[in-house]
């Protein structure tokens, strides 16, 4: 459609061409952090490798293998993923200690975390029980959780800039 | 296929190599005389290979249930985490159950095709709803007891028509859940825990009299089936004398009732009958009246009568009793379950008769075999043979091979719940305790615990016993740990059990497993003391010293080398010697003033004299022990004096 338009630089076509609805791709900036200062900024793993390491030295935060015959999950993968990733973060207030990773395997979503040792342990049995149900729910397929615990932040801090 | 491709194979060979020729005209003559057959298709369910993986792993003891996490701090370590942390999770999916029911409009939405309408919020059904006998229909099937007697009562005001047929199965239900919601099937954890708790009070009448089973009853045609409903629904919530009554008049009224009917009836035979020989004969009475019915009996006929029979007292009428049911059975080719043999066991071996050895015969009649539960009895199978092993034949081979039949194929499956299952290893623990030698104990110790199971502290207890006795010293650190990971530490009986061992025992240096015991039992004491000394004021169940316990201490202390410790404990005993109940041994004193002539400190030596003066015991030993071992001043020298020659 767009091609189409652009190949024929009609005024009309001109006047309806004003607004860029489509996000900017930020390739130099996204994905990367700057030094500070101090060099006190922690990252972890994954935010100290930039995207270009994606396959090398990281791997993705969102797989979906869910497109294979019988898989029968809805196609919107990204609007998904930032659901249960804001979901995640809500639910699991101050307690994430790294990116959510999502996996979707066939019929199913897999959500791996990591989490800080700020609650007893019942509280987190409560919480993935409360998220797992809630989301498939939501989703409208199995949901399981895959959690591991940090006793503090620095564990996963990879390195400071 | 494969055929083919070898025999292509073959072919190539056969042209391009003669030194193979032999064997391939071998090959080649068996391969004509073969046709190929393509067998017929196996019909398989769609988890067939599910199942056929699922059979090639067991249940792994060195992790956790796979129900929890496997991280370190989610993996419980007592009975009471393990009951907790599951119940937790399950509560969280409540939780979520209750948000999606009550923001029904936000989970509308359908991703799923074809829709799943278990992700979907359930039908809510109002005054205004549109029911027809189709929604009434589909309820039932589900099951959705409360749901369906709404829309009944909803039918009726609306004045719909409902045909009898649909009046039937609604009697049905009402009857089989007593009209009232069971706990839904989707919470297993919940029946899994709850089970234990909900089968002991389940004995008294709970039947809903004069309730919507009964009306609908009324408004029914009286037909068999409609009386069979009623009748089995009364006889499960215990009301027995109006299931009785039902039962004569549909004999007065020639209604054929049917087998499971008649089971029902036997189930509650001791509500019926008082004496043991009218329940005898009352069950007789109902075989013979099926009987002249031509009613086959089933399974649960046969467990039914053994039921009745294990409830009489006598013990030679119930045996005898047994025994004619069984082999009549037999007979007719019954083969009893798992819950017949869980009542013969009932009958046979009872506490004050005399032994029995039927659960042998039992054992050699079913080993090896794979079962499927029959009956809810046979959920009570392996904990019952495996408590008469325990507490009627003291038989740790028998058990044994007990537990190997519980693990043979899905047998595990009839452990029956949590409750069950604790009841089963608890006896099983015990018995083996008792009876094996202590290393291989500690081999099925190692196997078990803590992920199948945590002995109860009744069971460490025995454990204790069992090291003592066997001299075993070297497992106490480990007892120890594994008691406090199980929160075993605030029972007082444990904690005096093992400080006695420690102080009773002591280690043997020349053996090389009990080389660094002393320090280690000082470690533990010292553990303990500070356990009880630091605690928490507001704490309601306080563990408390005694003098016993804090003369054990000190001398496990001071046998660990941990002599300024071993003084600091003295110093409390000192300090709250009016509210601490019992005094330190005397021999425990003298150990202590030995490590106070090795710290060079008179004075707690002297205290220690004044304290053994001030509550009566003979000091004279102890003076002896401080002159000769210290080089003492006046002043002290007069103090030791005093108190010796005051007594």
């Amino acid at each position: 459609m767009l091609r189409k338009l652009l190949s024929t630089p009609t005024l009309t076509t001109i006047n309806q061409r004003c607004i860029a609805t489509t996000a900017v791709n930020l390739k130099v900036q996204s994905g990367r952090y700057r030094i500070t200062p101090k060099k006190d900024k922690p990252l972890t793993y994954e935010m100290a490798n930039p995207p270009h390491f994606i396959a090398h030295r990281k791997s993705w935060n969102s797989w979906n293998t869910s497109t294979i015959d019988g898989g029968l999950r809805p196609s919107e993968t990204a609007i998904e993923d930032i659901f249960i990733r804001r979901f995640m973060i809500g639910t699991w207030h101050s307690l994430l200690g790294a990116e959510v990773i999502i996996k979707r395997q066939h019929n199913m979503v897999r959500v791996a975390l990591i989490i800080r040792q700020a609650i007893s342990p019942r509280k987190v049995y409560f919480l993935i029980g409360y998220c797992e149900e809630l989301l498939s729910y939501w989703l409208q397929c199995p949901v399981k959780l895959e959690i591991q615990t940090i006793g503090d932040r620095k564990d996963v801090v990879f390195k400071y800039i | 296929m494969s055929l083919i491709r070898v025999s292509t194979t073959l072919n190539s060979l056969r042209q391009s190599s003669l030194r193979l020729s032999t064997v391939i005209s071998r090959w080649k003559s068996t391969e004509a005389a073969e046709s190929i057959e393509i067998p017929n298709r196996i019909h398989r369910s769609p988890t067939a290979i599910l199942e056929a993986l699922a059979s090639t792993v067991g249940r792994d003891p060195t992790a956790p249930h796979y129900k929890y996490h496997d991280d370190p701090y989610m993996v419980p370590n007592s009975n009471m985490t393990k009951r907790t942390y599951a119940m937790a999770q399950e509560s969280g999916r409540k939780a979520a159950k209750w948000i999606k029911e009550n923001n029904r409009e936000l989970f509308m939405h359908s991703e799923a095709e074809p829709p799943i309408a278990a992700f979907a919020p359930e039908m809510v059904f109002t005054e205004e709803s549109e029911v027809s006998e189709q929604t009434l229909k589909d309820l039932i099937q589900q099951c959705e007891i409360t749901d369906a007697v709404f829309v009944y009562n909803l039918m009726k005001t609306k004045g719909i028509e409902i045909d009898d047929a649909l009046k039937q199965s609604l009697l049905e239900l009402v009857c089989f859940y007593n009209n009232s919601e069971p706990i839904s099937e989707e919470f297993i954890e919940e029946r899994w825990f709850k089970q234990g708790a909900a089968n002991r009070d389940r004995l008294s009448k709970s039947w809903k009299d004069g309730d919507l089973a009964e009306q609908l009853f009324n408004e029914l045609p009286k037909t068999a089936q409609s009386y069979s409903a009623l009748i089995r629904g009364m006889c499960k919530y215990y009301q027995v004398e109006r299931a009785y009554a039902l039962f004569h008049e549909s004999i007065e009224k020639q209604i054929e009732l049917d087998t499971k009917t008649f089971n029902s009836l036997l189930l509650v035979s001791s509500f019926i009958k008082e004496s043991g020989e009218m329940r005898w004969e009352f069950c007789v009475d109902l075989l013979r009246q099926m009987k002249e019915r031509q009613l086959r009996p089933d399974i649960g006929t046969l467990n039914a009568a053994l039921k009745t029979i294990s409830t009489i007292g006598h013990h030679k009428l119930c045996r005898t009793g047994a025994i004619k049911v069984l082999s009549e059975f037999k007979a007719i080719g019954i083969e009893p379950s798992l819950g017949s043999y869980c009542y013969v066991l009932n009958i046979f071996c009872r506490e004050k008769g005399p032994t029995s050895h039927v659960l042998v015969d039992i054992l050699n009649e079913i080993q090896g075999k794979e079962f499927q539960i029959q009956d809810i009895r046979d959920t009570s199978f392996f904990v019952t043979a495996m408590e008469i092993c325990r507490n009627h034949l003291h038989d740790k081979n028998l058990a044994k091979k007990l537990n190997e039949l519980l693990h043979t194929g899905k047998n595990y499956d009839l452990i029956g719940d949590s409750y069950k299952e604790s009841v089963y290893y608890r006896h099983y623990f015990g018995l083996l305790c008792r009876t094996e030698e202590l290393e291989t104990f500690m081999e099925t110790y190692n196997h078990l615990v803590p992920n199948i199971y945590i002995p109860e502290p009744g069971i460490m207890e025995e454990i204790l016993k069992a090291v003592e006795v066997n001299g075993a010293l070297e497992l106490i650190p480990r007892l120890w740990t594994d008691m406090t990971v199980f929160e075993h530490v605030n029972r007082e009986s444990l904690v005096l059990q093992v400080l006695k061992i420690m102080q009773e025992n002591k280690p043997m240096l020349n053996l090389e497993k009990h080389q660094g015991l002393n320090e280690q039992f000082a470690k533990i004491a010292d553990n303990i003391y500070h356990k009880i000394a630091d605690q928490d004021p507001i704490k309601v169940q306080k563990l408390s010293f005694s003098g016993q316990m804090l003369g054990d201490i000190i001398s496990l202390l001071v046998r660990g080398a941990e002599n300024q410790k071993a003084i600091d404990v003295f110093k409390f005993a000192e300090d709250h010697q009016h509210s601490i109940p019992g005094t330190p041994n005397e021999s425990v004193l003298l150990e202590l003033v030995d490590a106070c002539i090795e710290e060079k400190s008179p004075s707690v030596a002297i205290s220690c004299l004044q304290y053994s003066v001030e509550n009566n015991m003979n000091g004279l030993q102890l003076a002896d022990k401080i002159k000769k071992g210290f080089t003492l001043n006046e002043n002290h020298l007069a103090k030791v004096n005093h108190l010796v020659n005051e007594k």
